[in-house]
């Protein structure tokens, strides 16, 4: 279970420049539940999951992931607890090392690393399994370094690694939003089968209304750092896309011009 | 061209700087921290040794001691860097000027000579090999040493965590590894062998001296660049070979254009002729790829 209690977020607080990203954030999300975020430029998405993860501290407000109060952990302190896919895909795996390497890595995401050799036989062999499911043929390329992949390619490997280890929440920052068409699909394909098979809790921050009404439990849109919309069970299934557009114009207050940006 | 003793003699002064070498792979590649600090811990290294085996302590303790000291000159570094977060080329040099003068406190005079003194070559001498031959067969047995070492240790779980630091420092750290940690870690060990690099300089050259780091930056750059030329990027094992060799033909070069009077030149000219070695070695690999492509 994930709950935020009253988050307020403030960048360069007492220079001209200060802005509050978040506003007093309250949120919990169940355990096992699949949550989707949506919200303008700048409605404060990237902070919220900058907050779950550890990267953006907040300035007041509590952050509780499972049992643990992580308010104040950073990043590497808490990644026992949280798994993650960026949206880069340069971001999420390390170009200089090699598939496997880069498994060995998350694998052990949040333990301690002992001098043990990083790719036993056992290992290996665990990780080529993993990586066959994918049906994308990287179980055959397991040395090749990671920058000889294609976006989706670290995106899938990115997701496999993501569920090595355990943890209690997974974030997936608009992860399909840097790929084609295609390979968009078949990530959201792909996720959709990891968070179901695995129960996985899981906040979606994406772009695409329809991505955040076709997957998942929960809905949330997120507008000048507050959540002004909340919606699962039978209000979100009657909920349509031109509806979330019509939200997202009286928002904003003005008409947008590229309806395509938010359908995607 | 070159006397035989000469060719030996390149070869041990390539082995010892070989230690260099690793750990400038350590830091500048693995890393990506470009730490100046070798040019003051290899005379730490070395006056360290020097003065603890005049004042009668066995060699083998003394060079382990100037580990710890070079382990601890990289832990300033990092220091600087990852506490205060000034810029990692300016931490280093920072720390390499000040070590110039720990260097002169802990000698207390700009040399110490370790003539006759027991090292730890001395009990391999007068078992019937030529001292020409004991001084690279010793070195080189320590040198690998020190890469299957770092070879097992980069290639372990904690060593990933290092590489994923310089390669990646944001998905590292959404792994769980504690980047500044890493960079602690990092150039502690990177200065602990400069500085056994030091410690073996001055046992088999016979003295210690302050001025004897100038450059050491350059010449471990040269040897990585040389290995990275020579084997190209195929692994952790190829690229410790990699700067062991190029160490080692770096020494030959080195010692083939100063003995060449065809060229007229003198032991002073040695530092242009570094440079103009290590900017062949940075040029060839481009030269190279450019003629592939165009």
């Amino acid at each position: 279970m994930i709950n935020l209690k009253n988050i307020h977020v403030t960048f360069g607080r007492g220079t001209p420049l200060q802005k509050e990203a978040l506003k007093g954030v309250d949120l919990t999300i169940e355990e096992g539940s699949f949550v989707t975020v949506i919200g303008s430029n700048g409605a404060g998405k990237s902070t919220l999951l900058g907050v779950l993860a550890g990267d953006v501290l907040p300035t007041e407000g509590q952050v509780t992931i499972g049992t643990a109060d992580v308010t104040r952990k950073p990043t590497a302190a808490r990644a026992g607890l949280v798994a993650r896919v960026f949206q880069d895909p340069l971001t999420g795996s390390c170009g200089a090392l090699s598939i496997e390497e880069n498994l060995a890595l998350a694998a052990r995401r949040g333990e301690r690393r002992g001098l043990a050799a990083a790719l036993g036989l056992q290992r290996r062999a665990l990780f080529r399994d993993r990586i066959a499911e994918l049906n994308l043929g990287l179980e055959n390329r397991m040395k090749d370094r990671m920058d000889l992949l294609s976006g989706g390619q670290r995106q899938a490997v990115s997701l496999v690694m993501a569920t090595l280890a355990g943890s209690e929440v997974l974030l997936l920052d608009e992860h399909t939003a840097a790929l084609d068409p295609g390979m968009a699909e078949f990530i959201m394909k792909l996720t959709q089968r990891v968070v179901s098979e695995r129960k996985l809790t899981t906040l979606m921050v994406t772009h695409s209304m329809r991505q955040a009404l076709d997957f998942g439990h929960r809905t949330i849109m997120l507008h000048g750092g507050e959540i002004v919309l909340d919606v699962s069970g039978d209000s979100r299934k009657d909920l349509q896309v031109e509806d979330l557009i019509a939200m997202f114009r009286k928002m904003r207050g003005e008409t947008l011009d590229d309806d395509a940006l938010l359908i995607g | 061209m070159l006397s035989q003793i000469a060719f030996w003699g390149a070869v041990e002064l390539g082995l010892v700087f070989a230690f260099v070498a690793v750990g400038v792979l350590l830091a500048f590649r693995v890393l990506d921290f470009p730490d100046l600090t070798v040019d003051g811990s290899f005379p730490l290294g070395a006056a360290v040794t020097a003065v603890l085996i005049t004042s009668g302590v066995n060699a083998w303790l003394a060079a382990a001691v100037a580990m710890l000291a070079g382990g601890g000159a990289g832990l300033v570094t990092a220091f600087l860097n990852v506490r205060f977060r000034i810029l990692n080329l300016l931490a280093s040099i920072l720390t390499m000027i000040a070590l110039f003068s720990v260097n002169l406190r802990v000698m207390g005079k700009p040399n110490v000579a370790l003539i006759n003194a027991d090292t730890m070559l001395s009990p391999f001498f007068g078992l019937g090999l030529r001292e020409v031959y004991v001084r690279p067969l010793f070195v080189g047995v320590l040198v690998i040493l020190a890469v299957v070492f770092v070879w097992r240790f980069l290639e372990s779980d904690a060593g990933l965590a290092m590489r994923a630091t310089g390669a990646n420092p944001r998905m590292a750290r959404a792994q769980g590894v504690d980047t500044r940690w890493q960079i602690y870690l990092g150039l502690a060990l990177s200065n602990a062998l400069v500085a056994l690099g030091g410690a073996l300089f001055a046992q088999t050259n016979g003295f210690a001296d302050v001025t004897s780091g100038v450059g050491t930056i350059v010449v471990g750059l040269a040897a990585v660049i040389i290995g990275e030329t020579l084997f190209g990027a195929r692994g952790i094992l190829l690229a410790l070979i990699g700067c062991v060799v190029g160490s080692i033909l770096y020494r030959i070069a080195i010692q083939v254009a100063l003995s060449t009077d065809v060229l007229g030149l003198k032991a002073s000219d040695l530092n242009l002729v570094t440079a103009v070695l290590v900017a062949v070695a940075l040029v060839l690999p481009r030269l190279r790829r450019g003629g592939a492509t165009s």
